[in-house]
């Protein structure tokens, strides 16, 4: 366990050196509070779908909610940002108590399907009201806290280098912390659990509620950095689907397996979208650029990132079920 | 008057909507799989039924007699080469690799054709039949559902009198039961899977008259058949029929009492309350699931 909190440390620090190393790099600093996200929302979700074996296909819901939670407060009610991440905590918690109360009664396929359910119903009723800006979302000008202006990039890498370093501490102490057992025992063998004592339905809510307050952080942060949101971007099932299967690249109930797939898929989605691999291929003279390919290849390759999640999926699932991880035996 | 139409266009509906939902719960009987990429075989049914009727000027109720054997053999196809080998995999991997198999075609699909929504408009797209006044029939939505009868009836028929139909059926019951009396049941689930594909084709080709045609479409179709599969019962093709018609009313009157943006939360409701309270449907036996 020391060691672990020291590569923790370790990472931590190589991380918060970086944007000292590379000075003003908007793209790059971009692109890499995109994989501290994911990687954060994959080490949460790994909380309840790694340890506890419930896989949650439902947790763009409690992102949005702190999303969304915290932009209404913020424009409405001119609330101070970090008073309105803690607002998209407890909303969060109130979904997750819900969704909890329900699903956990469900096993196996049921499990799965009433997760995307009430995460659908969220979706829905946000689209539908209207004091979340239904179709439109949400759209904020500056925000400042305390004085300090938000509009640059780094407090956001801060943050959510903060978030991904609570996660994984969390989730440290989690594994070894009796709670972290009675989860890994649900995980194996759920009546076996149960008849042991272990109140399953206590501890599935535990780890949900963690995870989802995480979740949630990440979506306030998230939010205000971006300053705009709608259902597309913080609720869609796509987002859902990303969370999970970063974590399974990486290796499910794994420490560093939700890591080390944000760190390999998200530049990779990142190039896909603004085109860096159509670009290469035609500066090098692969393809030129006006012929139908080079066309073709700049016009579409940007719609082409969930098309290359799809098949990394597929594949995934059927020669690396147990991630990268997973490949080297560090499965627990 | 507004009760009636609502009730008669809510049937019609879920006609369409019960061909899906019998498709999935032929695949989740005969293999026990959830099939996450459904909704996505509809959407491609859709536009196998537009582009019959475009490119070689087919109608799209008789572009079936194309669509049936085309889309059989392609669920056949992603049987034997993907779903077989996650059979005994854990249940979410087995979500997984059908979700990914959707957004294969969705996105595939998105890049060949973008993403303009297209409509078919036959000659009888917007006409409708008068029965009595004020209370009219959509002929697109007539003809569907009585395309769905038809083949409703043959399918129950198929199942019911032939040697490979009841092999299916003893399959669904009891997976290592119907292997100890000589059944192949890999041939079995690739034959349900390639059937799955086929009816999820066919409900695409059918609403493709009175529905925006686009890469996302199958998305709002998937979570829908899930609920009729769990509504009628997993793995039960005459729960589903039925499932799929009381879903098809429930959202007609939704949008007639409610309002249009509701009616898929009060599905979703649907389904939960289903879930919870009665997990093996309406016409399951206790302890099924």
């Amino acid at each position: 366990m020391n060691k672990q909190i020291a590569i923790i440390a370790l990472m931590a620090g190589v991380a918060a050196a970086l944007p000292l190393m590379t000075g003003e790099n908007p793209y790059f600093t971009g692109v890499m509070i995109s994989v501290l996200m994911m990687a954060a929302l994959s080490s949460a979700w790994n909380i309840l779908g790694g340890y506890a074996g419930q896989y949650s296909f439902g947790h763009a819901a409690y992102f949005g909610a702190g999303a969304y939670t915290t932009l209404i407060f913020i424009s409405r009610f001119n609330l101070n940002p970090l008073l309105s991440i803690v607002a998209g905590i407890i909303v969060a918690g109130i979904i997750a108590l819900i969704t909890g109360s329900i699903v956990f009664r469900l096993r196996g396929h049921y499990f799965g399907l009433a997760s995307i359910a009430v995460a659908e119903i969220v979706r829905l009723s946000v689209l539908n009201f209207d004091f979340t800006g239904g179709a439109q979302g949400i759209l904020i000008s500056d925000v400042s806290l305390w004085g300090f202006d938000l509009n640059s990039k780094n407090p956001f890498y801060y943050g959510m280098l903060i978030v991904l370093v609570v996660t994984l501490g969390i989730t440290l102490f989690l594994r070894k912390s009796k709670t972290g057992y009675y989860l890994q025992a649900i995980r194996e063998d759920q009546d076996a659990a149960a008849s042991l004592g272990i109140n399953l339905s206590f501890y599935k809510n535990k780890a949900l509620l963690i995870s989802a307050a995480l979740t949630s952080v990440l979506g306030s942060l998230y939010a205000v950095y971006i300053r705009f949101i709608d259902t597309t971007a913080v609720l869609d099932l796509r987002l859902s689907i990303e969370i999970i299967l970063t974590a399974i690249i990486g290796g499910v109930g794994t420490l560093w397996g939700p890591v080390l797939g944000a760190v390999l898929l998200v530049p990779l989605a990142e190039m896909l979208r603004s085109n860096v691999i159509g670009d290469t291929l035609v500066k090098f003279g692969i393809v030129s650029a006006s012929s139908g390919l080079g066309i073709f290849l700049k016009e579409n390759l940007a719609h082409a990132h969930v098309l290359v999640y799809g098949i990394i999926t597929v594949l995934c699932i059927l020669y690396l079920p147990k991630g990268i991880l997973g490949l080297f035996g560090r499965g627990k | 008057m507004f009760f009636l139409q609502s009730l008669l266009s809510g049937i019609l509906t879920g006609g369409v909507y019960a061909l899906a939902g019998i498709g999935m719960s032929l695949v989740f009987g005969v293999m026990n799989i959830s099939n996450f990429a459904h909704g996505d075989l509809m959407m491609l049914g859709m536009y196998l039924a537009y582009f019959a009727f475009t490119l070689l000027h087919i109608d799209p109720y008789v572009s079936l007699l194309l669509i049936i054997p085309i889309s059989f053999l392609f669920g056949f196809l992603i049987e034997k080469v993907f779903i077989r080998q996650i059979i005994h995999h854990p249940h979410q991997n087995q979500i997984l690799l059908t979700v990914g198999l959707g957004l294969i075609m969705s996105n595939s699909t998105l890049l060949a054709f973008t993403s303009d929504p297209k409509i078919l408009t036959t000659s009888y797209s917007s006409s409708a039949i008068n029965i009595f006044d004020g209370i009219s029939l959509s002929v697109p939505l007539l003809l569907s559902f009585i395309v769905t009868c038809g083949i409703t009836g043959i399918l129950y028929m198929f199942l019911s009198k032939t040697t490979t139909g009841l092999a299916l059926m003893a399959t669904s019951q009891n997976r290592e039961a119907a292997q100890l009396m000589g059944i192949n049941v890999a041939k079995m689930s690739a034959i349900a899977f390639g059937l799955g594909t086929a009816l999820a084709a066919t409900a695409g080709a059918l609403i493709a008259p009175t529905y925006y045609i686009h890469p996302m479409a199958g998305h709002s179709f998937l979570l829908k058949a899930f609920t009729i599969c769990v509504l009628g019962g997993l793995g039960s093709v005459f729960g589903a029929a039925i499932g799929g018609i009381i879903i098809g009313i429930v959202e007609a009157m939704a949008s007639t009492y409610l309002s249009t943006d509701w009616k898929d939360v009060v599905v979703l409701i649907l389904f939960l309350a289903v879930l919870l309270f009665r997990p093996q449907g309406l016409f399951g036996k206790k302890g099924e699931q």
